[in-house]
């Protein structure tokens, strides 16, 4: 079991466009959303790891899986790796329930809590993230690249969870328009090296509202 | 002997009877790549399936699995073979392993998309997936269906239904449970419990999810909630994520199974990482022990999967969602404005609501239909059970097909015809049900009368089988100012239906007063009269905090609050005061102010909406909303895209102009003046995306300027977005698509307008979208912002 106990508020206020010390009244809204978050939501995350087959400019097998990584980009990043680990993590359908309730009674508090949920789902990652690193302990990870980065396709959801087994064991699933179900729900590769991978950051190159990033315009990015 | 009686033979003739183990893993085991479509082996590697199914029934196995779990059309959809073909082959090669030694089930596990509101799934298109599967065992000859490793209970409601109405078969199901007794949707084991032995299934219990120890509160929990038998097939512990190797031996395994036996498990086999070997051992543990059968003491009780509500106790019935002599209300029904039903909701669960009576007829509209969208809105944001009511069957019957739980149906009565009619729904729904006690003679005069007539009732729903704790009795509350002397006769009949039938009772509390000055003493006073002499539900309305305080004070008083738990929760510090302005005008005033443009440049929601009351003392609507609200609107909106303030802050000054208008609107439904609308504007997020966020700010945004929004909702084909905007005649249509995936169905929509010619300008929006690809794709604008699309709406409309 996860516990979330606290959510990272400075990131949802960055999510909300919110620069320097929110408002008052937005904080108010936050301590609201942020113990209703908390209290409805259900983090689980589940990872599998997976040898890396072959290797080509824009295609990556895994040995003993049906599923195959698409494009560019997600070659580019499993570069120099000899595995991968697949990983889903969720908030929840509780926390949909809550969005979906929010939004019923008041939209600003439901901007808030979407926020929230979203910068919540971002640290089960992380503790997801951290664990993946002790269990692979002397060995080299690359950041999280998740099907919807660059030219990594979305359509692949459906495969990537059916190999992750997560509908079974986190309950996540996908629509036909390739997403994810509950919605605050994340998927990621990260690939696992001998060596020190170079830690290209999570860059806009990839992204695809780069052109009209609101974040970029204003010269920074979503990211920490 | 059929199906059924085979299964229920099995179960008496044995102490135990014996399911079978895992076949995805053992099929991994045997070289299935990962992520690989087991039901394809039952052609590609038959021999493979049958020495599985073979070795199962050696062990022990008495009911064994076709390998049919993800058989469904949705998963099968790109293997070029059908949910009939697949079945037949694996009903057959399960037949011809297990000989007369076993019964073969159809296995049917989720459909592997989520269902609405969560999802885009609908309940009525997962009934029909499950039907096929159904429709298709039966001609292959299956024993039993088999409803497995579910986590919604509405997607497992779709399938018992299925099951039920397309084959005898009988009908166990099991759901995966995590320690903390729910699933991941939510769903509690006394939710499950309720709703499936009411569907009327023959067997219950829990699988997957993780090992026998671990899942012991949750067996515990199943044996106080259910009579049937329990069906338990845990996981052979928890898998690694490297070697994905389970933990547990076959004979840890069976030691926690016998652990189990207590709780009274009757069905027992294994799930993921299990084999023969673990079911064997399990036979083998088992072989000297005794079912344990337990027989707990049911209380009626009603749920949503997530909040049971046991009448044990007396338990507020929100009576707000009702269009009886509500004129906005009755506006909101014809423009189909689920957001102010949605927000009736809301206020009565802030009041104190435990269960909201839902009626939605209206002589204008269709009630079947409007029915079925207000209960799939409410329970998509509510956790409390509902009351469904209407005076219509067929209204009864669709409402309790897409119910999520198990509800109340309010209500039948006396008359044969009622009876006949309303009796076999609630049975077949597994409902509970209100009886009025009225019948072809009318409402009897005397409590004798009306004791009558609620014994009939009781005597006919058992008849056809409704259990006696789910039938609760309406002695009906008649008004004190014309029939004075009835109203002892209607506190009489209910303690006697209490007290010599058994039964819990209902009642409608408001209508005693009418005609009478004060309403509430009054209205307060008979509560506590028919609170003291045994009323369980009275229906009332939450928001009138008198009343919800009568009924906390009476279960302090009445020492079932105990140690004043609720009580103090509920009126002390803050409490109190919201509970108490929530009643709208009864509020005292936070200011004497009456500066609508500083509430809404603050986000005074409550200070917004008294001080628009106070105008319209002197302002006619359409004065407040041009001198004021949309002034005040525009500069916020200036300061928002100087970015002097943020969205946030916008959205918190649109929702006070927002409380302004719901009066503005309420004020106009009762004088019947002139509308305060500046035209209507049809918003939806395309088809196959559900975020849908940004679609309801631009909503609010478009509101609070005066704009009729007709709103469609999230994941909305291209043809009803047509409909709706050639229904309503509307100059502009918004659309919204969040992810790439689904910029296609917007391009669709756009085209289909233009083809059908509709004199109409879209906008569209959304992360992903550009102001290229909405010229691309045809649109005449791209808003960046929910601003953006108020200026807009704002020139088409000048």
């Amino acid at each position: 079991m996860i516990e979330l106990t606290k959510i990272n508020r400075a990131e949802a206020f960055r999510y909300m466009g919110l620069r320097g010390e929110p408002p008052e009244n937005i904080s108010v809204l936050a301590d609201e959303c942020e113990s209703r978050l908390v209290s409805a939501a259900n983090p689980k995350f589940h990872w599998i790891y997976a040898d890396i087959g072959d290797i080509s400019e824009d295609t990556v097998t895994l040995s003993g899986h049906k599923l195959v990584l698409r494009g560019r980009d997600i070659s580019a990043h499993l570069d120099g790796c000899f595995g991968t680990v697949l990983l889903c993590a969720t908030l929840g359908d509780g926390v949909d329930k809550l969005l979906r309730t929010v939004q019923a009674e008041d939209m600003a508090k439901a901007l808030t809590a979407d926020a929230l949920a979203s910068a919540a789902v971002e640290q089960v990652c992380d503790i997801a993230e951290k664990e993946i690193g002790e269990r692979f302990a002397g060995k080299f990870t690359t950041w999280r690249f998740s099907p919807g980065y660059g030219d990594f396709p979305l359509e692949c959801q459906g495969d990537f969870l059916a190999a992750v087994n997560a509908m079974r064991i986190v309950g996540v699933c996908v629509t036909d328009g390739g997403l994810l179900t509950p919605t605050k729900s994340v998927t990621a590769v990260i690939g696992i090296s001998e060596k020190p991978v170079p830690q290209k950051r999570r860059g806009c190159g990839t992204c695809k509202i780069r052109e009209k990033c609101d974040f970029r315009k204003n010269g920074g990015h979503c990211y920490e | 002997m059929n199906k059924k009686e085979v299964f229920y033979k099995l179960l008496k003739d044995n102490e135990f009877v014996f399911w079978d183990g895992a076949m995805g893993t053992m099929l991994q085991a045997k070289g299935m790549e990962m992520g690989g479509i087991p039901e394809m082996l039952n052609f590609d590697k038959p021999d493979w399936i049958e020495e599985i199914h073979y070795a199962y029934v050696n062990a022990g196995s008495q009911i064994v699995c076709a390998n049919t779990f993800g058989c469904n059309r949705y998963k099968m959809a790109k293997t070029g073979k059908s949910v009939a073909e697949i079945i037949s082959a694996a009903v057959g090669i399960a037949k011809k392993a297990c000989g007369d030694k076993a019964l073969v089930a159809l296995d049917m596990g989720p459909i592997g998309q989520l269902l609405e509101p969560t999802g885009s799934l609908t309940f009525e298109e997962a009934y029909d997936i499950f039907k096929e599967q159904v429709v298709a065992a039966v001609q292959a000859g299956a024993d039993i269906i088999a409803c497995e490793t579910m986590t919604d209970l509405y997607e497992l409601k779709a399938a018992v239904l299925a099951a039920k109405e397309n084959s005898d078969l009988p009908i166990i199901t099991t759901m995966t449970f995590e320690q903390t007794n729910r699933t991941f949707t939510g769903c509690s084991v006394s939710a499950m419990a309720l709703t499936m032995e009411g569907l009327g299934v023959d067997a219950i219990g829990v699988n997957c999810s993780l090992g026998p120890k671990e899942l012991e509160p949750v067996v515990a929990e199943f044996s106080k909630w259910t009579t049937l038998p329990l069906a338990v097939k845990p996981n052979a512990g928890l898998p690694d994520p490297i070697t994905n190797k389970y933990d547990l031996t076959p004979e840890d395994f069976a030691d926690s199974m016998a652990n189990l036996v207590k709780y009274g498990v009757k069905v027992a086999g294994g799930c993921c990482g299990t084999n023969p070997d673990f079911i064997r051992a399990v036979v083998n543990r088992l072989k000297d022990m005794k079912y344990s059968q337990q027989k707990p003491k049911l209380e009626a009780a009603v749920c949503s999967p997530a909040k049971t509500v046991i009448i044990d106790q007396p338990r507020i019935i929100g009576e707000r969602i009702n269009p009886t002599g509500k004129k906005r209300f009755k506006e909101a029904l014809k423009s189909e404005d689920i957001g102010y039903i949605l927000g009736q909701a809301i206020e009565q669960i802030n009041a104190g609501a435990d269960i909201l009576d839902v009626n939605v007829g209206l002589p204008d509209i269709d009630e079947k239909e409007m029915m079925v969208k207000v209960v799939k809105a409410l329970q998509s944001v509510t956790d409390l059970p509902l009351q469904l009511d209407s005076t219509r069957p067929d209204v009864l019957e669709a409402a309790l097909m897409v119910y999520n739980g198990k509800p109340i149906v309010n209500s039948v009565n006396g008359e044969k015809a009622s009876m006949e009619a309303i009796l076999p729904l609630v049975k077949k729904y597994g409902a509970a049900v209100v009886g009025l006690a009225l019948d072809e003679g009318g409402i009897p005069k005397t409590a004798e009368g009306r004791f009558e007539i609620a014994e009939k009732i009781l005597a006919n729903a058992e008849k056809v089988g409704i259990p006696k704790r789910d039938v609760f009795i309406d002695c009906l509350t008649l008004t004190a100012s014309a029939e004075q002397a009835a109203v002892m006769e209607t506190v009489k009949a209910l303690h006697r239906v209490k007290t010599e039938l058994g039964l819990k009772t209902v009642l409608g509390v408001s209508n005693i007063s009418f005609g009478l000055p004060n309403r509430e003493l009054v209205n307060c006073n008979f509560l506590q009269m028919a609170l003291t002499n045994g009323l369980d539900l009275p229906i009332i309305n939450p928001n009138a905090a008198l009343m919800t305080g009568a009924v906390r004070a009476y279960k302090l008083l009445a020492n079932i609050d105990e140690n004043s738990t609720e009580f103090i929760a509920a009126y002390s510090g803050s409490n109190f005061t919201a509970s108490v302005s929530s009643t709208g005008a009864a509020a005292a005033p936070k200011s004497d102010s009456n500066d609508l443009p500083s509430a809404i440049a603050n986000g005074l929601k409550d200070e917004g909406a008294r001080i628009t009351e106070e105008l319209l003392k002197t302002k006619d609507g359409m004065e407040i909303v041009d001198d004021l609200l949309i002034p005040a609107l525009d500069k916020a909106g200036a300061e928002f895209e100087s970015g002097k303030i943020f969205l946030p802050q916008l959205i918190m000054a649109a929702s006070v102009a927002q409380a302004a208008f719901e009066v503005l609107k309420r004020h106009m439904a009762q004088s019947g003046g002139e509308s305060v609308s500046k035209g209507k504007v049809v918003l939806a997020t395309v088809k196959g995306d559900i975020h849908d966020i940004g679609k309801n700010i631009v909503k609010v945004l478009l509101e609070n300027y005066g704009f009729e929004v007709i709103d469609l909702g999230k994941d909305v084909p291209p043809e009803n977005v047509l409909e709706a905007a050639v229904k309503h005649g509307v100059k502009l249509v918004g659309l919204s698509a969040l992810m790439t995936t689904t910029l296609g169905s917007m391009e669709e929509t756009v085209k289909l307008l233009h083809d059908n010619n509709v004199p109409c300008k879209i906008v569209v929006g959304g992360a992903v979208l550009t102001p290229e690809y909405a010229e691309k794709i045809g649109a005449d604008f791209y808003a960046k912002d929910a601003k953006e699309t108020v200026d807009i709406a704002k020139k088409i409309y000048s």
